[in-house]
């Protein structure tokens, strides 16, 4: 007992922090939230002693755990203790920033959330943004620079390249991952300056290098490509996945697209979203139109359409010649019209990883629309280099091989995992003597590397960069290092100045530079905001010239399409359990990858297609690329092209961590026989296939479980979710309402209109709202929706929510307060995937409270069901008679599991909300509608205005606030112009369930889709998948 | 045919069934009192690295509790003062008392002084010192008479039936904001100056769980 | 010849017995030694009340997760085992209390026997809601204990309603019980030679002399008791049922749930009663006493409550399709042809169409073939509870949540452990207690008959049945 709560967590941090710099940052900023923790911790200790044993419990409870409370010192000025601070800063992706504010408990972050003032953040995040805090405390990141294998420290590190690259005529090769920095660019500069013979690539696995290089035939110019969808009547997708968190600019696209769907009268428009796409996209998932085409197919397809519209619009005479299986098709015909006849106001998009030639042709269509300067515009990118990145990494690689380089330096990327499998770029190090490498794993490469040097998380250290539409910010730490790193900055600093410099100093040099006269206040405002200027780049006025049809690209054969996924992405993320047990937006599939095949490739591989509830085993394909071979478990996905196969990258790691490795130790959470970081692809990805390419694909024997939240995908013509298009919407306002569905009012309805009540009549006592105070309530708009699933990271980082591991989701014990559910509908082969995200629905006459034997789940005054943890016995009879089954049980001690196994779990604990309850096993918890946010907002209006009803807009739940789509509305249903009332007083506001009378405070705005009346057909009949 | 018993033995259920009555309530009892914190927790107080007295310093040396206890209009927490507060006066005072060399060592080192935590409220309860001053909740109604402890120990239960007596009839113990420091403040007409003050300060204390559950 | 010919009822004690060979036919199996095959059953029931204990152990070290329960299918395999067990415990009380009410001498039989497997079976069942809960160190929540939270259970609860409901039968049925051990523990302290025996014996039977006074308090105590009895019977069930009926998941928020759960009870309590006294009546050779025409009886009532069953099964599926509520009529059609069909069909089989063959006199009086029947019913009513309790939750209102459930071996091992606890409990009752109510068995014999017996000659004449002549009817 006295064991676990003396514990004091500060006291275990000093064991693991060597560094003064970070003994020093605890005693000063850590003491206070040391009761918060012990506080933890005594709770846990305290409930398994009672656990252990029950005789125990009634004297246990007697003795009161003895606890320490560590005031400051000295104590800094802008801290209270009690108060969390909310500091502005950015995350690096790929290079590009977006910029965050985080919320620190006395000197410790513990969430991100987006900047308001940043453009390419506008408020809101996206999952990797709110994963990223777990990635700073993740406890098997790299703790220190290893030289050879054996741990070393910075310091030997900057004594070591101090005379290292004395010699200037070193042959250095560097290679970067994509970095915006300006400071950075000028230490790359410097070091190029420096040594002679250096070189520099940047490379990212999946970075945007084609689309530059195809601006570049296009237009001469190395420059970037940035929509503006706002002004885009007509947006086509082929294959641009632009609003999954795997583009570097989603959150911006995701308000600009999602902006113009926003409904609110009959009177408003829409835009249309065309989708041309071999795999299931969330844009797909969220277009009016979609289209199968297989990848290999999508040069002819972009071909084809240019020559449809070369005989509507001027520009495009190169295609007229053009004809393939595309041309001619009604869908391109109707598409082209569409177009054409809203030149300068549509965009046509393409995936990144399309040859550099397909980007030129959509390059040639767009200007040939005119859309540049409206919803398209070219940037002048300083920090581009002036070469064709991919062939100049290729190259690079061959020559360390030849040994032409004595020095390897890498930034940030991992080629040893990511590289192009034929350039053998492991091997090809050897031809180095010495390898640097920084990075935030201890990963593939840095096992390869010399000297590897861990790498400062963007919430330790200083840092600098532009956003994707050229916003710039600094990267302000909120934290002192937790470990013995560098940051990419000070890393390439120690080299190239061969000396020691404080990131800091570096930063703030820089930008002084931009200013001349009074930075001092600017360099405040700047830290302040979070954003410097927004318009960084210079736009680029060109039209394209004459561009000549891409080559075709055609397999006839099953081709096998490589993408980046949506949970861990190239695999930098691998390590990240929210992550890895976040749903995939359209399979719902977590803690692996797939082969994503449609119906009828499955059918002709003989592979069955029944649906099933419960655990069937998956058959296990062997997926060969020119003599390489993968095996990867099958996955049926309606909507996929046929003859084409999705896989994605970033599983089957080894050596990086607890959550990330193939192979793990036993736990709850980590269960050798069921644990699998997936299958990793990489191998089958060549130079030459670094999208598609020819696979044979045979059926194994074997049979391989995947851990699936969603087992059945058929709404099976119930009316949870409803849906009409624009032009029914029109006519018939209240399509959505009960009524208008069933033909029918609502049961009860009738007697409650002869009692002259407005609400159904009901056996159980109406809930009255108490006078004085605020009736919350929540209204989500399926219109705007498109299903990323970035509610639900949120929603685990606000609320403690634990990993359990894809065992416990297998047996369908998922502890999400909210999910996503995805239905498809229509047409089998090629069916429309609807999302709808699932809270709980704080229903006013709850079925769970009634149950509850002891009266652990009841209604608060302000209009909330709540559960009471510590009340709860767990006989799970609330979930039971929940018809929304919102409610999640801890079947096991998952926070026991997840916050304390591994070397050093107060790490890990650093993560967590203060304001939060650490649930404990054998408990019920649920959506809470973040009652810690909503209490703290009530005692301050009472305090500051003496009502308890905060001002509108002041208490966000943590899925509103980081919705890039505003899906999500919450506030008070007593105020008459909040917006959550604005919104449920529209027509298209139902109820789910409605005729239960269970009266949820949670309700959905119908979807709208605005098909092109071309093209519509009437399908939607149910289908199940 | 012999008597297997005595003839005492006719007693014998009549006993087993009042001895049984009086056992179960003894033991109902037993634990109501014993395992109630009001027996386990008031009367809670530990030995502090320092043996600070808020007899000398409030009584004697009438300092105010917000001299020292800063953040607890604005914050959750009522912020044991940091070393700083203490050095203020004790870099003058008793500058060599042995009773003060931890806080000295405090002061000279940055380490925190660990001092040992007595009102330690249950598992599982949020509470916001905040909500509760700015209203007129005395520092008194739940630390007791802190002028008058040598040793600061715990004066009251703390237990959730204590929270609720409190915020069910809040008129039985509020007063003026202004009060909320006071020590030993006494009205005879409390009734009516509460049920005023619970009216001008629009007080209406949560009963429900989440009030402090969550 | 006469048109008619009387059939009298046949005796309720077959063979030549008087009151002593009826004492000593049941006494001696308390009072010879223990005999070996008595410890070679007593082994095995051991080792499975062992094992239920293991498994309660590592259940509440390791928490709910061992068992294989999930999102949407919060209650399983303990829950089913809960009200399967109650079912069980049904048939004691009736057979004694309503039947006793009733005047069905047959019961005395059986009651004595019916009784002990009823506080059994009960014990059984109670183990479950106890241990099934998430957090059992607190578990003491759900009583209305003065506490300084100033808590107190939620009455809306059925789970609450359980509680005592439960609680108050088993009381009931135990006191019942006890209350007709007492003339025959008399018998058997007054039978028993050893000093042990005699204590023992002599302890619970209070002191019992047999005095008209004791007697005459004897049967106020016993008629009262039946009375009191008799309610709970159609009441444990009735708020089992509500468990279910009261909450909202298509196919449990029922109307019909209460008589068709009752229904179900009795017709799962005979059948064990006569699974576990044809076993009983074998070993211990009271075959004149069990004899077939109770056998026979029983089996009447099983057909007849299983028809009942069937009816209900019957209107649920009508009701949900006649109410035109789609999550009604969906989750039926599911039971019937998704994923858990096959739990369905057992349960049609064996609850529905086996009792059907009982029809047949011959059948009803083969004992290997009653024998067979009563474990069919009793796995069918298994299935019952688990179609009622697995798939309703499985597949409910959002298709998006439906999940298949299947239980893990901790769910198996600890129902099995269930029948350790049971039958070590019933092999303890046939060793030290009377398996037949003596005294009620003697009041049924003719001899019992007090107009049997001659006082002149202080002689015991068989009463011969005066047969009525009928007068010859003219052509």
């Amino acid at each position: 007992m006295s064991e676990l709560t003396q514990k004091t967590y500060w006291k275990s941090l000093n064991e693991l922090a060597q560094n003064k710099e970070y003994e020093k940052f605890v005693e000063r900023e850590f003491p206070e939230n040391a009761t918060e923790l012990s506080d933890g911790f005594s709770r846990k200790g305290f409930l398994r002693v009672m656990g252990a044993s029950i005789a125990l419990a009634g004297f246990a409870a007697c003795r009161r755990p003895v606890q320490k409370i560590l005031p400051y010192s000295k104590q800094p000025e802008d801290i209270v203790p009690g108060i969390p601070l909310f500091y502005a800063s950015a995350m690096p992706f790929q290079g590009n920033l977006t910029g965050l504010v985080v919320e620190n408990h006395e000197g410790r972050p513990t969430k991100v959330e987006g900047n308001d003032l940043h453009p390419a953040s506008g408020g809101n995040t996206n999952a990797y943004h709110q994963a990223s805090i777990l990635e700073m405390y993740d406890p098997d990141r790299s703790k220190y620079p290893v030289r050879n294998g054996a741990k070393s420290s910075t310091a030997d590190f900057h004594s070591f390249v101090a005379d290292y690259f004395a010699d200037t005529n070193k042959r250095v090769a560097f290679i970067s991952e994509a970095n915006s920095s300006p400071t950075y660019n000028g230490l790359k500069e410097e070091a190029l300056n420096r040594f002679d013979n250096a070189e520099w690539v940047t490379y990212e696995p999946f970075g945007e290098d084609n689309s530059i290089e195809g601006n570049n035939i296009a237009f001469g110019r190395r420059v970037r490509t940035h929509y503006n969808f706002t002004n885009a009547d007509i947006i086509v997708s082929l294959d641009d996945d632009f609003l999954a968190p795997t583009h570097p600019n989603n959150v911006e696209y995701a308000k600009q697209v999602t902006s113009r769907r926003k409904v609110t009268s009959q009177q408003d428009t829409m835009n249309r979203i065309y989708s041309v796409e071999n795999g299931f996209t969330i844009t797909g998932s969220y277009a009016d139109h979609r289209m199968r085409v297989k990848a290999s197919e999508m040069a002819d397809f972009a071909n084809a359409l240019a020559a449809t519209l070369s005989s509507r619009i001027s520009g495009l005479n190169s295609f007229s010649s053009v004809n393939n299986k595309f041309t001619g098709s009604e869908f391109i015909t109707v598409l082209a019209d569409d177009l054409a006849s809203n030149s300068g106001r549509s965009a046509v998009s393409l995936g990144f990883d399309y040859a550099p030639e397909v980007h030129a042709v959509v390059a040639a269509i767009n200007s040939a629309l005119d859309n540049y300067g409206t919803a398209i515009n070219l940037l002048q990118v300083p920090h581009f280099d002036n070469q064709n990145n991919k062939t100049a990494f290729a190259n690079l690689v061959s020559s360390i091989s030849d040994g032409n380089f004595d020095a390897v330096v890498m930034i940030g990327a991992n080629p040893a995992l990511t590289a192009p499998a034929d350039l053998n770029f492991t091997q090809a190090l050897s031809g180095a003597d010495e390898v640097f490498h920084l990075s935030t794993y201890n990963d593939e490469t840095a096992k390869t590397a010399s000297w590897h040097v861990a790498r400062s998380h963007y919430l330790e250290a200083w840092g600098d960069g532009y956003s994707f539409g050229g916003a710039r910010a600094v990267i302000q730490p909120q934290i002192q290092p937790l470990h013995d790193s560098l940051s990419e900055i000070e890393f390439l600093g120690a080299i190239t100045n061969a000396g020691k410099v404080s990131g800091y100093d570096m930063v703030r040099e820089t930008f002084s530079s931009f200013y001349s006269r009074n930075f001092e206040n600017r360099w405040l405002d700047i830290l302040h905001d979070g954003i410097d200027v927004t318009n960084g780049f210079s736009t680029v006025n060109r039209s394209a010239r004459n561009v000549s049809p891409a080559p075709s690209t055609a397999i006839n054969e099953i081709e096998v399409v490589i993408k980046p996924d949506n949970s861990v992405y190239d695999g930098r993320f691998a390590n990240l359990g929210w992550l890895q047990e976040l749903p995939d937006p359209i399979t719902k599939i977590t803690w692996d990858n797939v082969a994503l095949l449609s119906p009828a490739t499955a059918e002709s591989l003989g592979i069955g297609t029944e649906d099933y509830l419960g655990k069937a085993k998956q058959p296990v394909l062997n997926i060969a690329v020119n003599g390489t071979p993968i095996k990867l478990a099958a996955w049926v996905q309606p909507g996929h092209a046929d003859d084409s196969i999705t896989v994605h990258t970033g599983y089957g790691r080894e050596g990086i961590g607890r959550v990330a490795d193939v192979s793990s130790e036993s736990s709850q959470l980590f269960d050798p026989e069921t644990t699998s970081g997936g299958v990793n692809v990489y191998p089958i990805r060549t130079s030459s296939s670094m999208l598609f390419a020819q696979a044979g694909v045979s059926v194994t024997g074997e049979k391989y479980s995947i851990a699936c939240v969603q087992d059945h995908h058929s709404l099976e013509g119930r009316d949870m979710y409803r849906q009409a298009t624009l032009a029914k919407y029109k006519e018939k306002a209240d399509y959505a309402s009960f009524e208008s569905i069933h033909k029918y009012a609502v049961p009860g309805m009738k007697e409650a209109a002869e009692l002259g009540e407005d609400q159904p009549i009901s056996l159980f006592n109406e809930q009255t709202a108490v006078e004085g105070e605020p009736q919350w309530g929540m209204a989500i708009d399926l219109n705007a929706c498109f299903g990323c699933g970035v509610c639900i990271i949120a929603c685990q980082s606000e609320n403690n929510i634990p990993v359990i591991g894809k065992r416990e989701v297998e047996r369908g014990r998922e502890l999400h307060w909210i999910r996503n559910d995805r239905y498809y509908m229509g047409d089998k082969e090629n069916p429309q995937a609807v999302h709808q995200p699932v809270p709980c629905m704080h229903c006013e006459l709850a079925p769970c409270e009634q149950v509850c034997p002891v009266a652990a789940t009841t209604h608060s005054d302000d209009g909330m069901n709540q559960m009471t943890y510590n009340r709860c016995i767990g006989t799970r009879y609330c979930a039971n008679n929940c018809p929304f089954k919102v409610r999640r049980f801890n079947f096991f001690n998952y926070p026991k599991e997840y916050l304390t196994s591994g070397e050093d779990p107060d790490i890990i604990q650093m993560a967590m909300n203060p304001e939060v309850t650490v649930r404990f096993r054998g408990v019920m918890e649920k959506c809470t509608y973040c009652v810690q946010r909503v209490n703290r907002e009530k005692i301050s209006a009472k305090i500051e205005t003496g009502s308890p009803k905060p001002a509108d807009g002041t208490v966000q739940t943590a899925c509103q606030q980081a919705c890039p789509a505003d899906a999500i509305y919450f506030g008070d249903l007593t105020d008459e112009n909040s917006e959550v009332t604005k919104m449920k007083r529209n027509e298209r506001n139902y109820l789910m369930l409605e005729e239960l009378n269970v009266r949820p405070r949670t309700s959905y705005i119908a979807k709208l889709t605005n098909p092109n009346p071309a093209l519509v057909k009437e399908t939607n009949e149910e289908y199940a998948h | 045919m012999a008597q297997i018993f005595p003839k005492w033995t006719n007693q014998v259920p009549r006993l087993i069934l009042v001895g049984l009555i009086v056992t179960v309530n003894v033991v109902i009892l037993g634990v109501w009192y014993f395992f109630s914190p009001e027996y386990t927790d008031v009367g809670y107080a530990p030995e502090q690295p320092v043996p600070y007295s808020h007899q000398i310093h409030v009584d004697k040396l009438g300092l105010d509790c917000q001299y020292c206890h800063t953040s607890v209009w604005d914050s959750k927490q009522a912020n044991i003062p940091p070393t700083q507060t203490c050095m203020n006066c004790h870099n003058q005072i008793k500058t060599d008392s042995e009773k003060l060399a931890p806080i000295r060592e405090s002061w000279e080192t940055g380490k925190a002084v660990e001092w040992v935590r007595v009102h330690n409220l249950a598992d599982y309860a949020y509470f916001n010192h905040a909500a509760h001053v700015n209203v007129g909740v005395g520092c008194e109604s739940c630390h007791g008479r802190i002028d008058k402890m040598e040793v600061v120990y715990q004066a009251e239960p703390l237990s959730m039936s204590w929270c609720l007596d409190c915020h069910r009839e809040p008129e039985k113990y509020l007063r003026p904001v202004e009060e909320v420091t006071t020590m030993g403040y006494e009205v005879e007409d409390q009734l009516t100056i509460g049920a005023e003050l619970v009216r001008k300060n629009n007080v209406s204390p949560p009963q429900y769980c989440q009030g402090c559950h969550y | 010849m006469s048109k008619y010919e009387y059939i009298p009822e046949p005796a309720l004690v077959k063979g030549n017995h008087d009151f002593a060979s009826i004492t000593k036919l049941v006494t001696d199996v308390n009072l010879r030694p223990t005999p070996r095959n008595w410890y070679l059953a007593m082994l095995p029931a051991n080792a499975l009340l062992g094992l239920l204990l293991v498994s309660i152990g590592y259940l509440i070290w390791e928490g709910t997760g061992v068992w294989g329960l999930n999102n949407p299918v919060g209650w399983g395999w303990a829950i089913i085992n809960f009200v399967w067990w109650v079912g069980i415990g049904h048939a004691g009380t009736l057979i004694s209390a309503i039947l006793f009410l009733f005047r069905q001498d047959w019961r005395t039989a059986i009651n004595r026997f019916a009784e002990a497997m009823t506080i059994f079976a009960v014990m059984c069942a109670g183990v479950f809601p106890a241990i099934h809960v998430g957090r059992i160190w607190v578990i003491y929540w759900v009583f209305p204990v003065p506490n300084q939270m100033a808590m107190w259970p939620n009455f809306n609860s059925p789970l609450l309603w359980d509680v005592f409901a439960v609680s108050t039968y088993f009381t009931v049925s135990l006191l019942f019980w006890y209350v007709g051990l007492v003339p025959d523990l008399a018998t058997l302290r007054d039978k028993a030679t050893d000093k042990i025996r005699k204590v023992a014996y002599g302890l619970f039977a209070l002191g019992w002399t047999g005095s008209s006074r004791a007697w005459w308090n004897y049967e106020k105590a016993y008629m009262i008791l039946a009375g009191l009895a008799t309610p709970l019977v159609l009441s444990v069930h009735t708020i089992v049922s509500f468990d279910f009926a009261v909450s909202m998941i298509p196919g449990w928020h029922t109307t019909i749930f209460p008589p068709y759960f009752v229904a179900g009870a009795i017709f799962s309590g005979f059948a064990m009663v006569l699974t576990l006294m044809i076993v009983a009546r074998k070993i211990y050779g009271m075959k004149d006493i069990m004899t077939d025409d109770h056998m026979e009886k029983m089996n009447i009532i099983i057909m007849v409550t299983g028809s009942m069953v069937g009816f209900a099964y019957m209107m649920e599926f009508f009701i949900a399709w006649y109410s035109g509520v789609e999550y009604e009529k969906a989750i039926f059609m599911l039971r019937a042809t998704g994923p858990y069909a096959w739990a369905y069909w057992i349960m049609m089989f064996c609850n529905v169409i086996s009792p059907q063959v009982f029809w047949f006199k011959k059948l009803r009086r083969s004992v290997g073939f009653t024998f067979f029947i009563s474990i069919v019913v009793n796995i069918g009513m298994w299935f019952e509870r688990f179609v009622i309790t697995v798939t309703s939750l499985s597949t409910d209102y959002l298709p998006s949540s439906w999940d298949y459930y299947s239980p893990t071996a901790w769910d198996v091992l600890t129902y099995v452990g269930t029948f350790g606890l049971f039958f070590t409990m019933f092999l303890l009752f046939l060793r030290f207690l009377p398996m037949i109510a003596i005294a009620e068995v003697k009041l049924v014999m003719p001899q019992g008959d007090p107009h049997n017996y001659d006082d002149e000659t202080q002689e015991y004449h068989p009463h011969v049945e005066e047969v009525p002549q009928p007068k010859a009817v003219k052509a």
